[in-house]
């Protein structure tokens, strides 16, 4: 009992401390992205001066909308206003911040757990298979095809998913979107081909740690044991290895999704599928610095909570992580 | 099997229609996934659910406003058109001034302009396009701070309302481009009663007269529009609305077509053309624009203010080839500032300058330099623009001309050569065109235009002959007139145009009536649908 309420305050107070850790780090985060925004060509108010405007209406447009203010100023404004929960509005169409991440967040959500799912339902059997029959033919082939799925890029395997079961087979559209908000189903149909095209590498990373992980512990002094002790096969498998190899499996998988968030961004485009990846994007390349700020925000705060929750499942599958 | 999937997936079938074998699908997904309990109540698949003739176009950008007065982008206007009716039209094959809602207009001298507005036409609010109308919607357009296009009417001195349909418009010079310039962004009517409601702008919120209404705007992901029913011209499409996806990504855009979740898409590569013509399911619209690439010259600098020079380069471009090299064919050699099908084209001028690299040796001989020159070259660093500037090098190499490109976006490329700094001897970038070619000519050659880097003179008469192709409203004399300004820029070499880009466009066997115009621009008039 008293261990139980310890454990819980440990767990209260590391929540607590990685959520303030969090500040600086999104401060930071969002500061460096202003930063560079500054640095790379291309200049907003040319672009909503129209095309081939006059010198003067391009200052007229950094008066009107604070471009001719410095750099500090214009990051201390946005930050003052993001505090208090105002993300601005697009400069160039005028849609506000919220309501671009609001309507495109969850479509890359959807494809980024999508595609963790599909990995981890995939990557896992073949993992175990691997493990179980490690130094096989079989091993082999599977590791193989691991390694050729680590190294395939996502957005070229995006295309042949496109060439063949959509644009040949029609299983699936090739480009496109539905909201998940509007019809969950759908949403699910039109995610398949872009979930497909991220899981690759998420397959082929699963399963790769899993066999890797499992033959280590499989070989251990304990498990030499418990076989002596006459336990099935089988029954150390899933007892004894998984058991014991689940923080490592968990802590790829958090650290995977992550990466698949990232990617999203490529995939986006292959599919046209209106992300916040690809708000970034075009954000970006417009110098449409709100958006850009916005967006960035919301991911780094998915990618905060992401890894606090692998944290906490790891602590609940292994207490011993809590003593450390 | 094939065919029903396709089926399911362009109409909008409901879940209480023929949609088994997706539903096995998702079924079959949602055991594997252990998440039935995911999926919630199912509506239509689509997202145009209930409505039979929604044209589903795949769009190259989201629009940067749907305000005609405040947009910077030329990409707004095929998201403009359908909401706006403008008060001239063009032809689509000539862009030759036609009637819009001025149903007529007057040059009653040559500095007064007097359109007469067409009757009982409403707003999509139920306001009257009246004259009033007419002349809030120009004052706005002319004077307003947050107005991108006062320059276009910067020729205006008043507007009158002169009648309950007939607006006046007293010039402060002679200017029958005016009538052109009104079939473009100035020329689209917004509802008065949306801007006071609105404060000033419509950029999210655009009420015009045009054949659709708006319906939806999502940020780089769709904008829906729906049909006027009681709409009061003859040009309507038979849709009931049509559905933007912005799909920037012109290879994904063409695969939506292929694969039925766009019925068209417009502003294709070139390298796509042969796709389009080739697939039987596709059919494929693709014919010149007046978008031309070209090479500006700063004749302020040294070898370029030597008319033998920039004669020379224009003699050592052979544009069939680089046509082929970079565009996949598809262009049409520019040898003038505009295309062949264009109301003013001049046939003479077309002629000036075939390709010729022995005699752009012997200009740059003359004009001496036997051993040839060395220039500055200035470009976009963008893949194509990167591609169109070896292919040149390349040519000009034959004929003597040497130099290196330098690179960089088109904002600061374009800022470094004709803002105050001037560097470089020539910039490798496009002209997009005006309704109006003699705007074309006066914002790229008269002294005082930003277009002229080296702010060097026009030759003798070109002002003349410009300022005559303004004052007359007769076409034939307008056509005389600017084949007089295009002789005197190609004669004097003021600039090195390359070839026009084509507008290559898509769609799937449901769409018919499609036509594409010379601005480039798609408009969706007379465009149906079949079942």
């Amino acid at each position: 009992m008293a261990t139980a309420v310890k454990a819980n305050r440990v767990k209260q107070k590391m929540v607590a401390s990685r959520l303030l850790q969090a500040l600086p780090i999104l401060i930071l985060a969002t500061f460096i992205v202003f930063s560079l925004m500054q640095l790379i060509p291309g200049d907003v108010a040319v672009t909503l001066a129209g095309e081939n405007a006059s010198a003067e209406r391009i200052a007229q447009i950094r008066e009107a909308y604070g471009l001719n203010q410095p750099f500090l100023a214009q990051y201390g404004d946005w930050l003052w206003r993001a505090a208090q929960g105002d993300l601005g509005a697009s400069l160039l169409s005028g849609e506000p911040v919220a309501q671009t991440i609001a309507r495109t967040f969850p479509n890359t959500l959807l494809i980024a757990v999508y595609a963790v799912l599909l990995s981890v339902l995939v990557g896992v059997p073949l993992g175990i298979l691997a493990a179980t029959r490690s130094g096989s033919p079989l091993d082999s082939g599977i590791m193989g095809a691991a390694s050729l799925g680590v190294a395939v890029p996502n957005f070229w395997f995006g295309m042949i998913l496109v060439l063949y079961l959509a644009l040949t087979f029609k299983w699936f559209p090739a480009t496109g979107f539905v909201s998940p908000r509007e019809d969950f189903s759908a949403a699910l149909w039109y995610a398949t081909l872009p979930a497909l095209a991220l899981c690759t590498n998420g397959i082929a990373e699963v399963a790769r740690q899993l066999r890797s992980s499992l033959v280590e512990i499989q070989s251990s002094q304990h498990v030499r044991t418990l076989h002596a002790k006459g336990l099935s096969p089988a029954r150390i498998l899933w007892k004894h290895g998984l058991k014991n190899v689940s923080v490592n499996l968990l802590t790829v998988v958090g650290l995977l999704f992550n990466k698949i968030l990232a990617a999203t961004v490529v995939v986006e485009a292959v599919f046209a599928i209106p992300g916040i990846g690809s708000s970034i994007v075009n954000a970006v390349l417009q110098g449409d610095f709100p958006v850009v700020q916005g967006a960035v925000l919301a991911m780094v705060v998915t990618v905060i909570l992401v890894n606090l929750f692998t944290d906490l499942a790891c602590t609940a599958l292994d207490p011993r992580i809590n003593e450390l | 099997m094939k065919k029903q999937h396709r089926d399911q997936h362009d109409e909008d079938l409901t879940i209480n229609g023929n949609g088994v074998s997706r539903r096995a699908f998702m079924g079959y997904l949602s055991g594997a996934l252990a998440a039935g309990t995911l999926l919630g109540p199912t509506r239509a698949w689509g997202q145009n659910g209930g409505k039979t003739a929604l044209l589903r176009v795949g769009a190259n950008a989201n629009p940067s406003s749907l305000d005609p007065a405040t947009g910077g982008s030329g990409s707004d206007h095929v998201f403009l058109y359908p909401l706006y009716d403008t008060l001239v039209t063009w032809d689509f094959e000539t862009l030759k001034a036609e009637p819009g809602l001025a149903e007529s207009w007057q040059f009653t001298d040559p500095k007064t302009l007097v359109l007469t507005i067409k009757q009982g036409v409403l707003f999509h609010d139920g306001t009257a396009l009246d004259a009033q109308a007419v002349k809030t919607n120009l004052d706005r357009n002319r004077s307003a701070e947050y107005s991108n296009i006062r320059a276009d009417l910067a020729s205006v001195e008043a507007i009158t309302v002169s009648g309950e349909h007939q607006v006046t418009l007293t010039l402060k010079n002679p200017d029958t481009a005016l009538p052109l310039i009104l079939s473009d962004r100035a020329g689209m009517m917004v509802s008065p009663a949306a801007l006071e409601k609105h404060g000033g702008r419509v950029d999210r919120n655009p009420v015009g007269a045009g054949f659709m209404r708006f319906g939806n705007w999502a940020d780089g992901s769709e904008v829906v529009l729906n049909a006027v029913k009681d709409y009061h011209g003859d040009n309507r499409p038979a849709l009931d609305g049509i559905e933007f996806k912005v799909i920037t990504d012109s290879a994904t855009r063409l695969r939506a077509v292929m694969s039925g979740q766009a019925d068209l898409a417009y502003h294709l590569d070139g390298r796509q053309k042969p796709l389009v013509e080739k697939m039987p399911t596709l059919s494929g619209a693709i014919s010149s624009t007046i978008y031309v690439y070209q090479l500006y010259m700063n004749m302020a600098r040294k070898p370029m203010d030597d008319v033998r020079v920039r004669q020379a380069i224009n003699y050592a471009i052979d544009r069939q080839a680089f046509i082929r090299a970079t565009m996949a064919g598809a262009g049409e050699p520019a040898y003038m500032n505009l295309p062949e099908s264009h109301w003013a084209f001049d046939k003479d001028t077309a002629g000036l300058y075939p390709y010729d690299p022995e005699k752009a040796k012997a200009l740059l001989a003359e004009a001496g330099y036997p051993d040839g020159i060395e220039l500055d070259l200035r470009g976009y660093n963008d893949q194509s623009s990167v591609q169109m500037q070896e292919v040149l090098l390349a040519q000009f190499a034959k004929a003597g001309i040497r130099g290196r490109f330098r690179t960089g976006t088109i904002a600061d490329m374009s800022a470094a050569y004709f803002g105050q700094q001037k560097t470089g001897d020539m910039l490798l970038s496009a002209w997009t065109g005006r309704p109006d070619p003699s705007l074309s000519y006066s914002l790229m050659y008269t002294e005082d235009a930003y277009f002229n880097a080296g702010s060097v003179a026009p030759p003798e008469g070109f002002n003349d002959a410009l300022l005559a192709s303004r004052s007359s409203d007769d076409l034939e004399e307008r056509k005389t007139a600017l084949a007089q300004v295009q002789r005197l820029v190609m004669e004097n070499a003021l600039v090195a145009p390359l070839a026009f880009r084509q507008s290559i466009v898509a769609s799937n066997d449901r769409v018919s009536g499609y036509q594409n115009n010379l601005l480039g621009k798609p408009k969706f008039n007379g465009v149906s649908l079949k079942g």
